[in-house]
């Protein structure tokens, strides 16, 4: 206890300017200290990778003899006529199954996020606890749902619903595992959650006076569903719909144990290409295509969305 | 000891030369002095954007001045940072620390300076500002007033230098900003520490302080007291900002001793005190010549022969009343200057006085200031509502 | 009538449940499942109820060394991932910098890529180094695609934070230090918290970089993936219903103390 006049803290006042420039110039590289390592780990395990991808696609060679960079254009146009179905069956699917989880989800997000009232917690874990099993397991499960001779085949063959799928191409026979419907099926479940929470996240902001007012001013429930609360969870849907999207074009769980042989999906082309044909050159190729093409299709749909500060 | 020895009972006044704020090319503060008497509770007034708040944040350290220095006392702290100052802040919104009760929030800067027996003086302190039930809240449990109040007491508890107090009242309704108006001021006669009291509301500012210093686009336009700055304001600015003025376009046209007469248009003579004219006062000069609201009378055209002689006169036309209980408001045109506000106590109310009625406005010349014609009229009408 | 006017008014509710029903059904699967006594090496028909694999989690051979593998990958991955990601978020908030436009789309592509993309490219650059496959290839890539997730959910929490509470901190004799440890830090602890669930899940279930540059060194999920081939043991139901109890009952637990602390807190 020192009775002195200056905070026991306090450096000796000098008020120049050489303290407060060091201060000023540490502070300034202090954020990129902060980057270096998490960004460095991204250029190296992200960037990198994706252009010794593009070096492994244009290169030709055998496993016994070494590939090389020959430039070799060639594979892309083979690969892409070789696995065209399955690069188009790819799309296709994951636009339908976001669809689909589109419409399944958004009435569970706007009854959470308006309807659910004390029960808005309970229905939130209930959404994301099947995550914390982990998901094959779950996607196995979808074998015995939708097992030839079960309930669920059953109802839908009374009901003549396979009849109408079967009709469509969507089913074959008296069976809905090894067809597009099993497939996509398990694609919509397993990316639900995807687009359940964004869409709730952003109905969640919609202050409930608005869908009042919309009341107040002749608009009917559906009305105001179409004029006010949809348009407001835009950013939701386009964020959901892309979080969905993205993963399941290059799924291949669902299509290799839901699916069939006329089902595979692209995914599973380049992995077997990868790990089992272990041609490096078309499987990097394929990767490539995918790569492209869905970075073409996020971006000309942000553009579209006008949300391009959306993520 | 040691923690006396930072508060400095030695103290002293608080004295900014030549500070300055620049971001990029914007120049938020002008380069100005400024010094703050030790125990004075001081305001900076201004309109947001004047610059008031940057100049704070210059005094807590929390902003580098461009340029100049902070002084306390004799010592310079414009290089210490603000963990260095023997100055604390009442922020806006109060930025309470949300993870800890209201006791921690308190005892946070004694904690920080190492001080182990915190109990007895956060209690105190809470008891100062009444809430000692409180101590185990979270911030986010308390109403608004209280909040403030616990903002204030975390701030007086390291007893600083100077408190610096950042639109303490903002987020207040106006019944709860009255009341605790009143307890800072209680508070501050209590403790005797500096108080420099950021707002953009006038009001607030002359009830609380004992002096002011307006600010506008980065410059002290006047200083004062309260009183002082409604009197005798010294630029359109400030007349308009402190409370309503009449500003009247005239020419002077002649002096007599202590007295300047002056002419509006349509010829109408008004006379002023010399002293209380702020622009040069030769023949021929341009002068603004503004009167207070409350200040003037409000005859019937058919009385004027009733007023005193040697009062202002201006004659007019009763464009609108309204009436606020303790008070008529007249809006008055006349041919000096459209608008003229007039404030009458509502003792005898004058039936005739309805609009479209003759009137004479007349008052103590004592009362008229002058103000250089050279600026713009209306500066601070904007910033005040 | 009076039914059809219920049901419209209802509707969304109904759909809302139905589409609950539809995500929760093969959870309910994978637990009957666990008690089942199957016939075949497969466990997808019903035969008759059984505690046999409750007794023996670790009846099937490989499966608990497996799962030990996941968690320990699980937890080292989120550890990494949470601290490097934390530090781009902060920075990415509180700091001015050159090249915020590359760092934030270096970060955003990761969520934007086909996970077989990744999978396939970083498979590609450990054949190229010649690098041997397994725990530690795991590893790093499981750090890489948890990375930004962390930064996303840490960040949103930084950015709602009041830079004032900072300057507080500062005021009140808080050094950058101890502004850091005694303020932004506890703010910003759930978005933090968050970004590590987050990864851990992510990491844990992870299946396709996973298969893609393990080698051959066998994680929980890859473990599921070939019994779909050879045969499911029934123990694997056992490890998916045991999970998603363990994780039900830890958001239980979480919200019954978070409430009874707001609480005690207002009555006290």
């Amino acid at each position: 206890m020192t009775a002195t006049t200056a905070p026991p803290d306090a450096p000796p006042v000098t008020g120049g300017e050489p303290p407060r420039r060091r201060a000023f110039r540490r502070g300034r590289l202090v954020p990129y200290w902060l980057l270096l390592p998490g960004i460095l780990w991204l250029i190296v395990f992200f960037l990198v990778p994706l252009v010794y991808q593009a070096s492994t696609s244009v290169q030709t060679g055998s496993l016994e003899n070494g590939f090389q960079v020959t430039w070799h254009f060639q594979t892309y146009w083979d690969a892409l006529q070789q696995y065209y179905p399955q690069f188009l069956r790819s799309l296709l699917y994951a636009a339908v199954a976001t669809l689909l989880c589109l419409v399944v989800g958004y009435p569970l997000a706007y009854l959470i996020a308006f309807r659910a009232g004390r029960h808005r917690n309970l229905l939130l874990v209930l959404v994301i606890a099947p995550f914390f099993t982990s998901f094959l397991i779950r996607t196995l499960a979808w074998k015995t749902i939708l097992a030839d001779g079960g309930p669920v085949v059953g109802f839908l063959s009374s009901a003549h619903i396979l009849d109408i799928t079967a009709a469509l191409g969507w089913t074959s026979g008296h069976r809905v595992l090894a067809t597009p419907l099993a497939v996509v099926t398990g694609l919509t479940y397993n990316f639900l959650p995807f687009m359940i929470l964004p869409l709730y996240t952003s109905l969640e902001r919609i202050d409930h006076r608005l869908h009042e007012a919309a009341g107040d001013l002749y608009a009917t429930p559906w009305t105001t569903f179409r004029k006010v609360t949809f348009p407001m969870s835009l950013p939701g849907v386009v964020s959901g719909t892309l979080l969905t999207f993205i993963p399941s074009s290059g799924d291949y769980v669902n299509a290799q144990l839901l699916g069939s042989a006329d089902t595979k999906m692209i995914g599973s082309v380049i992995q077997s290409q990868f790990l089992t044909v272990l041609d490096y050159p078309t499987a990097a190729a394929l990767s490539f295509i995918l790569m492209a093409v869905v970075l073409f299709v996020v971006t000309f749909y942000i553009r579209r969305a006008g949300t391009e500060e959306l993520l | 000891m040691t923690e006396t020895a930072s508060t400095g009972q030695g103290g002293g006044d608080v004295r900014l030369t030549g500070i300055s704020k620049k971001y990029g090319s914007f120049q938020a503060v002008q380069p100005l002095d400024l010094t703050v008497q030790q125990g004075s509770f001081f305001a900076l007034l201004g309109a947001s954007g004047c610059g008031k708040t940057t100049t704070l944040r210059m005094i807590a350290g929390l902003e580098e001045p461009t340029t100049g220095t902070v002084l306390l006392g004799d010592r310079d702290v414009t290089g210490l940072p603000p963990y260095k100052r023997p100055v604390n802040t009442v922020f806006q919104s109060y930025a309470l620390f949300p993870h800890l009760d209201i006791y921690e929030n308190v005892a946070f800067g004694l904690r920080r300076r190492g001080i182990k027996s915190v109990k007895k003086q956060v209690g105190e302190m809470l008891d100062l500002v009444q809430l000692g039930d409180y101590a185990r809240r979270k911030p986010q449990q308390l109403s608004g007033g209280q909040q403030q109040r616990v903002a204030v007491a975390r701030a007086l508890i390291n007893r600083p230098q100077v408190l610096l107090l950042d639109e303490p009242l903002g987020a207040l309704d106006l019944k709860l900003r009255r009341q605790m108006q009143l307890e800072l001021k209680r508070i501050q006669t209590e403790v005797g520490v500096t108080f420099i009291h950021v707002t953009h509301d006038q009001e607030e500012a002359m009830t609380m302080a004992d002096s002011i210093a307006v600010m506008s686009a980065g410059r002290v336009e006047q200083l004062g007291t309260p009183g002082d700055l409604y009197e005798n304001p010294g630029t359109t600015f400030v007349a308009n900002f402190l409370g309503t003025s009449n500003l009247i376009e005239t020419e002077v046209v002649g002096r007599d001793g202590d007295a300047i007469t002056v002419s509006g248009s349509g010829g109408c003579k008004l006379t002023l005190p010399a002293a209380r004219c702020s622009a040069p006062t030769g023949n021929g000069r341009k002068v603004l010549v503004g009167v207070r609201p409350e200040k003037m009378a409000i005859s019937h055209a058919d009385d004027a022969g009733t007023i005193p002689e040697g009062r202002n006169r201006v004659p007019g036309r009763i464009a609108g009343t309204s009436f606020i209980g303790v008070s008529t408001q007249y809006v008055v045109d006349s041919a000096v200057c459209p608008r003229l506000e007039v404030y009458a106590q509502n003792i005898e109310r004058d039936g005739r006085l309805a609009p479209g009625a003759d009137v004479v406005l007349h008052w103590n010349p004592q009362h008229t200031f002058g103000l250089g014609a050279d600026q713009d009229i209306a500066a601070g009408e904007e910033a005040a509502s | 009538m009076a039914a059809s006017r219920w049901i419209r008014r209802h509707l969304v509710v109904i759909a809302g449940l139905v589409t609950l029903a539809y995500m929760i059904l093969p959870n309910v699967v994978v637990m009957v499942f666990s008690f089942n006594k199957p016939t075949g090496r497969f466990n997808y028909s019903w035969n008759h109820f059984s505690l046999d694999a409750w007794k023996s989690p670790c009846g099937a051979a490989g499966l608990c060394g497996s799962l030990g593998l996941s968690l320990q990958i699980a937890v080292y991955a989120t550890i990494a991932a949470t601290i490097l990601g934390t530090m781009i978020a902060f920075a990415l908030v509180r700091y001015r910098f050159h090249g915020r436009g590359p760092v934030n789309s270096l970060i955003f592509l990761p969520m934007a890529m086909p996970e077989v993309v990744m999978a396939a490219s970083l498979l590609t650059l450990f054949l190229n180094l010649g690098a041997q496959l397994g725990f530690w290839t795991i590893l790093i890539a499981h750090i890489m695609f948890c990375l930004s997730f962390v930064v996303v959910a840490v960040k949103a929490r930084v950015l709602s934070m009041d830079p004032r509470l900072e300057e507080a901190a500062r005021d009140l004799y808080a050094g950058p230090v101890q502004t850091f440890v005694r303020v932004t830090l506890p703010i910003a602890a759930p978005g933090i918290v968050a970004g590590a669930l987050l990864s851990f899940a992510l990491s844990f279930d992870d299946f396709i970089i996973t298969n893609f540059n393990a080698g051959s060194t066998v994680t929980f999920p890859m473990f599921v993936w070939g019994s779909a081939q050879r045969g499911t043991p029934v123990q694997i139901n056992v490890v998916g219903t045991a999970m998603f109890l363990i994780a039900v009952l830890i958001v239980v637990v979480g919200q019954a103390v978070s409430s009874r602390r707001g609480k005690s807190a207002a009555t006290s």
